[in-house]
């Protein structure tokens, strides 16, 4: 190798170095205008960056035939339910084992707000008041009963019983019978 | 700073606040792009809906670790390759195909390799690059896809990868040698005559 050619392979190697980045877009104008120029004059650095733009061509045909994945219909609501609910990474799919609970992040408390939901006290407090209720009207109807623990026919029950002076005398049922005989007997 | 930028760190400090909402409006925002990068890495919809899927729960479980000096879509595109790296660890695939360290070793010469044919489909030629893609240790995979598939600029895969710009240029370079050498390995119909 002859010093005169020093300088070309010294401007060679440096551009080579450079090509990639000049294919790719990264070099700046300060940059790539030396470069451009060189090219032009050094067919053998012509014909590496001509190799590189062929592997760029491979890559840009296979970027427009690459099989595209898209997200399925709710992913992202599914995604944020399991967020929310602290279902720790590489579980399962699905949302049925969103009850995993796992650390938090650490998120700042939300103003006004509290964090003990109310609904489901109201709910059990509501469940208890009934069943004590319930349990009360029985033991009250328990200590309304007469000896023997059953009510009859006729029996009056004391917390129902009216005052005598309103108690009218009940017809009887056997006095619409006689009438018709009597008018048959006539005729 | 970008409008898309801004947006996103308002949704994240919603969400940090509870709302579930802007979480589930990062997570559309975002969804495809990380389907489209994940599906470099597996071609099984099911596992990349699972990998895309851990990728957004780390991401909201380390919500409060995100300190803003990048942007935060270079940093769920961070979670995200690693996130499928272990997935391929996990399913039996090493990171690194050969004991020799990628780093070091030079490429050697090999023929020159011809633009794609014309009468090749793109569905073809994606298949081909794939099963490429497929032979490369996982540290020269990810490098090519982030820059020819995901189109990123050097700085923002320095950022993602927290290597230097110098580091990528060089890991580009080797990645793309090898990618020449093993495609005209499994095909060498498109060397050049």
């Amino acid at each position: 190798m002859s010093r005169e050619d020093e300088p070309v392979n010294h401007h060679c190697e440096n551009a080579r170095s450079l090509v990639p980045s000049y294919l790719d877009g990264e070099l700046s104008e300060e940059q790539a205008g030396p470069l451009r120029n060189h090219l032009l004059a050094c067919p053998s650095c012509r014909e590496v960056a001509k190799e590189g733009k062929n592997l760029g061509r491979w890559f840009s045909k296979a970027r427009a035939g690459a099989p595209v994945l898209v997200a399925p219909p709710g992913f992202a609501a599914r995604v944020t339910q399991l967020a929310f609910a602290g279902v720790a990474p590489g579980a399962a799919v699905s949302p049925e084992t969103a009850a995993e609970t796992d650390r938090a992040p650490r998120l700042a408390p939300v103003r006004g707000t509290r964090s003990r939901p109310l609904l489901p006290f109201l709910l059990a407090f509501t469940a208890v008041a009934a069943t004590a209720l319930f349990f009360l009207a029985l033991a009250v109807r328990q200590r309304a009963l007469p000896p023997g623990g059953s009510i009859e026919a006729g029996t009056r029950v004391p917390w129902v019983q009216p005052d005598d002076s309103e108690v009218r005398p009940e017809p009887s049922l056997e006095e619409p019978d006689e009438e018709p005989e009597e008018a048959s007997r006539d005729q | 700073m970008e409008p898309a930028a801004r947006e996103d760190l308002s949704l994240v400090d919603e969400t940090l606040e509870g709302n579930q909402l802007s979480f589930q409006l990062l997570v559309e925002r975002y969804q495809g792009r990380l389907f489209g990068l994940v599906r470099h890495y597996t071609r099984n919809a099911a596992q990349a809906e699972d990998i895309v899927q851990d990728t957004f729960l780390k991401a909201y479980r380390r919500l409060d670790t995100f300190q803003r000096q990048s942007s935060f879509s270079t940093w769920l595109y961070r979670i995200a390759v690693n996130t499928a790296l272990d997935f391929l660890k996990r399913s039996g695939r090493s990171p690194v195909l050969s004991v020799e360290d990628p780093e070091l070793i030079r490429p050697t010469p090999s023929p020159g390799l011809g633009a794609p044919d014309a009468r090749l489909h793109q569905e073809e030629v994606a298949r081909i690059t794939h099963e490429v893609l497929d032979e490369l240790p996982e540290i020269f995979r990810t490098v090519l896809v982030l820059r020819e598939f995901e189109e990123m600029s050097y700085q923002d895969m320095a950022d993602l990868l927290g290597i230097s710009i110098g580091t990528i240029e060089s890991r580009l370079f080797r990645a793309r040698a090898r990618f020449k050498d093993t495609l005209l390995r499994l095909h060498p119909e498109f060397g050049n005559s």
